[in-house]
């Protein structure tokens, strides 16, 4: 069993090396990757892009030369240093340039985690097993077919699973789905505050106390159809309580009122209603 | 709680057409009354009328606040000052170790009294990187946030329309913007406002 094993492990390292390159040499967005990683902490902005370049140069080759037979031992020992120095490297990342992106398997930002830590680790635990590999990955999977396709599928599954920047393809439709069937969100229900600020803010009322007001909102209470929102405002040298009156369910900024109201007294100073008709000629637009 | 609803009272009737008694007070012109005060801050000097930070001791109506450059700020709550946590709220609320921004007066002795107080109050983007009851799991530049939804507060604001109370509208994956309480020292937030698109 451990020959099956041990022979497939070529084949997965290779897969992996050489998606890691597609990124690096044919996607467009290879440049901001470089950009966004912890080589342009490590070696310079100049040097990121180039370095980034060769980085999938050698991991291209080595990745065919995995999955391309003859298998030999140094292929596998090379693999696993890369991937050992891939560790070291995000281990440095992590540290040193934590907002730093991984730039590993995908050009999607994406910062070191430990899932990425733990992906480099598997890599090079697969690259050791290699060693032991006694024979060439075709005639394993051909001699043990199932015993060699379950051991492929799994590592690749774990390598995906490890991949945070896969997760838009696997792991967010299937919170989507969840989420569909669960519905965890639903039962809000009421007028919340900032509506009936916003219908508040929007008014001929507010714009003209506006001035005075020196608080945010102090207080607010429902009644009936109207919702009170009180600041704490100033009117001629006198602490005063400005208290408007929205309408609650329905949307009208014109109808919103406002009082302000001596706090010491408790007289009303002035008393604003509703919107007064714009004066001059008025462009009417109607929806069509 | 008597004292309360009899200002309430008073206030929603003077809201609703109460009686202006106030007619000696010469011009009741807004626009006259109104003229706005003469910005007094140098262009690029901190605003004097501001203050950030954490809250390291409470003693009486002041606050002593430990501003992230470790400047100390003397903040006094007045009877006129607005408390937000969450959601507009009272002085005892207030506890030690609170983040707070304030808003008010500079007084000659250096204490700040306040007009408005936006307690552990937080604004930030993110992706919803998952959904559980209540909950949005956010994805916060690498980071996780856990950002409660608080029945009856939390609102959503949806392509820029007015708020509502639903959340269910909101997705995995999506970008959002969050305004919200900040549970100190901890990942976590209340909801105040989430901005979205839907």
């Amino acid at each position: 069993m451990i020959d099956v094993i041990a022979a497939v492990q070529p084949l997965v390292v290779g897969v992996v090396l050489i998606w890691s390159a597609r990124v690096k040499l044919a996607s467009p967005h290879a440049a901001a990757a470089a950009n966004r990683s912890a080589l342009v902490r490590l070696l310079g902005q100049h040097r990121a892009l180039p370095a980034y370049r060769l980085l999938g140069g050698v991991e291209l080759t080595l990745g065919a030369l995995l999955l391309l037979p003859p298998v030999l031992r140094a292929e596998a020992l090379a693999a696993t240093g890369l991937a050992v120095a891939f560790l070291g490297y995000l281990a440095y990342a992590r540290r040193a340039a934590p907002t730093s992106s991984c730039g590993c398997l995908s050009a999607r930002a994406t910062p070191v985690s430990g899932r990425s830590l733990a992906r480099a680790g598997l890599l090079a635990v697969a690259g050791g097993l290699a060693l032991l590999a006694t024979g060439g990955w075709p005639t394993a999977v051909a001699g043990h077919p199932v015993a060699g396709g379950a051991v492929l599928v799994v590592e690749l599954a774990a390598v995906v699973a490890l991949s945070p920047e896969l997760d838009q393809v696997w792991l967010l439709p299937l919170r989507r789905l969840r989420a569909r069937l669960t519905h965890p969100l639903r039962g809000g229900s009421g007028v919340p505050l900032l509506a009936t600020v916003q219908q508040l803010q929007l008014s001929d009322a507010y714009r003209r106390v506006a001035p005075l007001l020196r608080s945010d909102v102090r207080e607010h209470w429902d009644e009936g159809d109207w919702r009170f929102v009180g600041h704490a405002a100033r009117y001629q040298g006198r602490l005063v309580t400005a208290v408007f009156a929205v309408p609650l369910a329905d949307r009208e900024p014109d109808r919103v009122r406002v009082a302000v109201v001596d706090d010491a007294t408790g007289q009303t100073l002035l008393n604003l209603t509703g919107a007064r008709p714009a004066s001059g000629p008025r462009l009417s637009i109607a929806p069509v | 709680m008597n004292q309360t609803l009899d200002r309430r009272r008073l206030l929603a009737t003077a809201a609703l057409g109460g009686v202006v008694g106030a007619t000696g007070l010469g011009s009741l012109a807004p626009e006259a009354a109104f003229a706005a005060e003469p910005a007094t801050i140098e262009p690029g000097a901190p605003d004097p009328n501001f203050a950030e930070g954490r809250i390291s001791r409470i003693s009486g109506s002041m606050l002593l606040v430990t501003g992230s450059d470790t400047v100390l700020h003397s903040i006094r709550i007045t009877d006129g000052t607005s408390i937000w946590k969450l959601h507009p709220t009272t002085f005892d609320k207030v506890t030690v170790g609170d983040g707070l921004y304030a808003r008010g007066v500079r007084l000659p002795d250096g204490t700040l009294a306040a007009d408005s107080v936006w307690l552990n109050i937080v604004n930030l983007h993110g992706h919803i990187a998952a959904v559980g009851r209540n909950v949005l799991h956010l994805d916060h530049q690498g980071r996780r946030i856990v950002a409660h939804v608080v029945p009856d507060r939390s609102a959503a604001v949806y392509n820029g329309t007015p708020a509502v109370s639903d959340l269910s509208l909101l997705r995995v994956g999506r970008h959002v913007q969050v305004l919200g309480a900040w549970h100190p020292d901890t990942n976590e937030i209340d909801i105040a406002t989430v901005y979205a698109a839907a």
